[in-house]
């Protein structure tokens, strides 16, 4: 199959799986417990006041009528207004997405640079003590809910040493310097978190490549070790790492929800967490829909990717 | 049993007892197990007994995992903990298992529109980071003990349905349930009798690892008050009351943690031994 039906299918795939994600999101948000206009009212509304009100958010249209004035307005960048803050919904996510974003690719970035030098220092040593250290910590690197890691480096690097703030935000636009200072841990904790997996697959697949017969070819023309292990093998074996990062960034994406908690990080993932307290429906279905789309584009854009470079994905269905 | 499947069943017994990664997995799990039956007896004090005059005491002979603010023994209410954080995980990933093996084993065997229908409908319940999706059912529902385990079952089943999609869909296409189709056998018959048996070692491996998953994503939960509710001992829920007060008395948070590290470890250690042994190529969505 061609590289460009493969793509026209998969896109076919998400555009049915977007519209199922509406659906989820959409049924989801209004099972949620709660009258919402005695939220916004009070208990000591009226009757009427409270009816007027429904009326006036289309809270007594049926809900097929709400879901497909939702998608309407969905497709127009119109999220509705948050009840708590008054504000349209899609302008809070304006200014708190980009600071998740920040998180996310940080941690991306700080992972990328811990694990592969670390994958290839593994797979060259294999089986000896210090692969094996590695490999072990890697391991527990998995065990460690993305949380904890935050709280292990607030203990260390805020409580301990005092190096950096414990919690909260700086925009970089206002004092890049500070800003930074405050990226550091919430960064690092998830950089180190995403890092075991970068790892093993660095290692894993570096061991495959240099097993490959190029490869003892290029040490019998007499190229230094070093040529051959970061020149050629690892050029090969970088492809499916190149997955493994792209996958790494929306699982980063999805943990900004706790790690955004812990550090009092103000992105969208607080923003989530916010709206479920007050019940701010429209806020949390901005929220919901605008998380899940960047997480399934870039796994999408992942899968993508290795279909491009490696043709037999692309025969054998959708995985 | 047939004297076939006596061999082949031997063989994995041995293969396994010799896999020191599954051997040391089933070892933490079956002392978390231990724990977790014991721990009325082998607990040295009530888990939910306060006593405001010894809180935040540090580790000692009498408390030797310390007292939480409110006084009570941190050790032991990490040994009741155990209880919690294995019901979860057992019960979430077995109401997991059999959504997600009825859909996948049906998706694949019957293949077509119904396996395109069921295939889309599990992408989008995964198009949700994990996390997302727990808490906002947990939201829907109301935080509770059970209401996490319906949000963590209904998450990990289309990772489930599609590992036991493309075990059937390769055993599908085998010889002999080609033959039993020719011989008309009920679908039941095959899908029971043929298909199920040779999807439980992928499943298992899945099963296994996705264990350890729900694991996290309980303490991640009652870490956010989205979880178990106050004063059950629950591991995520005693990190988040203790978090505060990490600075002066960080047992309050270490143990708790330590424990999910351990638990989670030994589930993984079984997965990935499982896989070994079971299925050296298979691919396992993490």
């Amino acid at each position: 199959m061609a590289f460009a039906s493969y793509l026209v299918k998969r896109l076919g795939f998400m555009a049915v799986t977007l519209f199922l994600v509406t659906l989820i999101t959409f049924g989801l948000t209004n099972v949620l417990p709660g009258n919402v206009a005695l939220l916004i009212l009070g208990p000591n509304a009226t009757e009427e006041s409270l009816a007027q009100l429904e009326t006036q958010l289309g809270l007594n249209q049926p809900l097929y009528v709400q879901y497909v004035d939702w998608i309407v307005g969905l497709a127009r960048g119109d999220m509705g207004m948050s009840l708590r803050y008054n504000t349209p919904v899609a302008e809070q996510i304006a200014i708190r997405l980009p600071r998740s974003l920040l998180l996310a690719i940080s941690a991306t970035i700080v992972s990328v640079t811990l694990s592969i030098p670390l994958g290839i220092i593994a797979a060259v040593r294999k089986n000896t003590p210090a692969d094996l250290t590695a490999s072990m910590l890697a391991f527990i690197g998995l065990s460690l809910p993305i949380f904890l890691w935050g709280l292990v480096f607030i203990f260390v690097f805020a409580l301990n040493l005092g190096a950096f703030p414990t919690r909260g935000y700086v925009s970089p636009a206002e004092d890049p310097i500070a800003a930074l200072h405050y990226l550091i841990l919430p960064a690092g904790a998830m950089g180190v978190a995403l890092t075991a997996y970068i790892m093993r697959m660095t290692r894993s697949s570096m061991i495959d490549e240099l097993s490959e017969d190029y490869v003892e070819f290029a040490r019998a023309k007499g190229l230094s070790e070093q040529t051959v292990v970061l020149r050629h093998a690892l050029k090969n074996a970088a492809i499916p790492v190149i997955t493994v990062i792209a996958f790494q960034f929306s699982y980063a994406f999805g943990g900004v929800v706790v790690l955004e908690e812990v550090f009092s990080w103000p992105g969208i993932g607080r923003l989530t967490l916010t709206a479920i307290e007050n019940r701010d429906i429209p806020l949390l279905q901005g929220c919901i829909i605008v998380i899940a789309l960047i997480y399934m584009v870039s796994n999408f854009l992942a899968d993508a990717f290795y279909a491009y470079v490696d043709p037999r994905i692309r025969y054998g269905g959708e995985k | 049993m047939t004297e076939e499947k006596k061999a082949h069943y031997g063989r994995f017994l041995r293969q396994f007892r010799r896999n020191q990664k599954a051997m040391i997995g089933l070892l933490i799990i079956l002392g978390l197990v231990l724990t977790a039956l014991f721990a009325p007896v082998i607990a040295p004090h009530d888990p939910e007994a306060t006593n405001i005059p010894d809180r935040e005491l540090a580790p000692s002979l009498e408390h030797p995992m310390g007292t939480d603010d409110l006084g009570r023994d941190i050790l032991s209410r990490v040994m009741f903990g155990t209880q919690i954080s294995l019901y979860v995980g057992f019960t979430s990933i077995s109401a997991a298992m059999i959504m997600g093996t009825t859909i996948g084993v049906v998706a694949g065997y019957y293949q077509g529109k119904i396996d395109e229908g069921l295939m889309r409908a599990m992408d989008a319940m995964m198009s949700f980071p994990p996390i997302l999706l727990a808490l906002t059912i947990v939201a829907v529902l109301e935080p509770s003990l059970n209401n996490v385990i319906i949000a963590l079952a209904l998450v990990y089943t289309p990772f489930i349905a599609r590992v036991a999609r493309s075990a059937a869909l390769s055993v599908r296409n085998e010889s002999y349930v080609e033959a039993a189709i020719a011989r008309g056998e009920s679908d039941r018959y095959i899908i029971f009798r043929e298909v199920l048996p040779n999807c439980v070692g992928p499943l298992l491996v899945q099963a296994s690892i996705n264990i350890a998953f729900t694991m996290l994503l309980e303490a991640s939960l009652s870490f956010l008050g989205l979880g178990v509710q106050p004063p059950t001992p629950s591991w995520g829920l005693m990190i988040n009351q203790g978090w505060a007060f990490m600075g002066d008395a960080p047992w309050l948070v270490f143990f708790p943690a330590l424990a999910i590290a351990i638990a989670v470890i030994g589930f993984n250690l079984l997965g990935d031994g499982l896989r070994d042994v079971l299925d050296p190529k298979g691919e396992i969505i993490e």
